[in-house]
């Protein structure tokens, strides 16, 4: 999979996810054991608290192609680290507004809470986001699209 | 009204070690530290219309000179960056003594800021102004696409000179994210679209006092300013800040904050 995400896979959309390690991992993780069946075209990545996440990150995701970004994590009251999800939060609805402004549909960057025992909404989540991007289409800052353009 | 010259005198005499403003050296304006009353550059000190973000020279002169006090002339803008400034803890507002300057009627309505004068004016009399948004609603009544296609127009004649952010008071920071080769790439020209600008902007927000230097200063001539502004309304409207308002509210993206906060912006 892993090799399909960072090569030209055609029409198939491009999905970073930004895990919890505390929750939403956890989480994908109990979706997988429990077989609840989802889309595979996402490249998780597992990090400490969604409070690490920089909006830099998400920059760079879309810098290098990716088609959707996915940042999961603890419920709000439930952050391992206490308040780290409140950064997100403010972080992200700052930052997708801003893409907006930039013409980066709103869809493409999506923040959600998804705790340990939430196996089944995981898989709900990464269904839903994945149709959501797919109906968006190839990011319009793909390296490759933006040459397609240009020719 | 008094003049800049007897302010200065003033200053000095009451207490200031040095006096930060601009003077006019044969047509060109640059910034003067006067630390006497006999100093020569006192005959050459003016407002005139010229605009300098001296907070930045201010951040390295307390440092610099730990137990001296500085006075320093400000307009509406000035004084918006030292008060965002010492949240950050990069002036201590203590050691400032701040002279006003209201921008004049044509100076307001060229600029166009939210608030053109100090909240103390000792030169110039106060007019208000209103900002521009014909930039910010032309991008908005486009779609996504369309607003994709021309900010990529716009930033496509960006030459990375770095003048946005050499000029902006509000830019401090020893490593840049700007200069970091993993998110902007060293040698190409324009700059990738849009991390380069998508940084600046983030950065911007909570932080960036609408002062247009950044506009002013970009050779490209691209609407810098705008994209800023935006940022603002932004914070505005999610977090309910404005950066440069208050002297002791921090931008809530410098701190965690409290559910409340959370549960108001998920709304
Ligand atoms: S520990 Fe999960 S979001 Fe902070």
């Amino acid at each position: 999979m892993a090799e399909n995400i960072g090569g030209d896979n055609g029409d198939e959309v491009r999905i970073l996810a930004f895990l919890c390690n505390w929750c939403s991992y956890a989480g994908a993780d109990l979706a997988g054991v429990s077989r609840f069946q989802y889309p595979t075209n996402v490249l998780d990545v597992r990090v400490m608290c969604t409070g690490t996440i920089s909006p830099y990150f998400v920059i760079k995701a879309f810098q290098e192609g990716m088609d959707g970004v996915l940042i999961a994590g603890c419920h709000i009251g439930d952050c391992h680290y206490l308040k780290g999800n409140y950064m997100t939060a403010k972080r992200f609805g700052v930052l997708r507004e801003a893409l907006k402004f930039l013409g980066l549909e709103e869809g493409r960057l999506r923040l959600e809470w998804v705790s340990a025992a939430e196996g089944e909404k995981y898989a709900e989540v990464i269904r839903s986001f994945t149709e959501e991007v797919k109906a968006l289409g190839p990011s319009p800052l793909r390296k490759r699209a933006k040459a397609g353009v240009e020719a | 009204m008094s003049d800049l010259k007897s302010i200065v005198r003033e200053k000095l005499r009451d207490g200031a070690d040095a006096f930060l403003c601009l003077k006019n050296e044969e047509g060109t304006v640059l910034p003067a530290l006067i630390t006497d009353a006999d100093s020569p550059d006192l005959e050459l000190v003016e407002v005139g219309d010229s605009r300098y973000p001296l907070g930045k020279i201010l951040i390295d002169l307390l440092r610099e000179y730990p137990d001296k006090r500085f006075a320093v002339l400000v307009r509406g803008c000035d004084e918006r960056a030292l008060v965002e400034l010492s949240k950050l803890e990069q002036v201590d507002l203590e050691r400032l003594v701040l002279v006003g300057v209201a921008c004049s009627a044509e100076e307001a309505a060229a600029c166009g800021c939210l608030r053109p004068y100090p909240s103390d004016i000792a030169l110039g009399e106060k007019v208000e102004a209103a900002p521009g948004r014909e930039v910010i609603d032309e991008v908005e009544s486009l779609s996504d696409a369309e607003r994709m296609a021309w900010w990529r127009e716009q930033f496509s004649r960006c030459i990375k000179c770095y003048g946005c952010r050499n000029i902006c008071p509000m830019c401090f920071c020893k490593d840049c994210a700007l200069e970091e080769p993993h998110l902007v790439e060293p040698g190409v020209i324009p700059p990738d679209f849009p991390s380069f600008h998508i940084i600046r902007a983030l950065d911007m927000t909570g932080r960036c006092i609408d002062c247009g230097l950044c506009e002013e200063a970009c050779p490209a001539g691209i609407p810098l300013r705008s994209l800023y502004r935006k940022m603002q309304d932004i914070m505005e409207d999610k977090l309910e800040y404005r950066a440069g308002e208050s002297a002791e509210e921090r931008s809530p993206l410098s701190f965690l904050g409290s559910e409340q906060d959370i549960e108001k912006l998920e709304e």
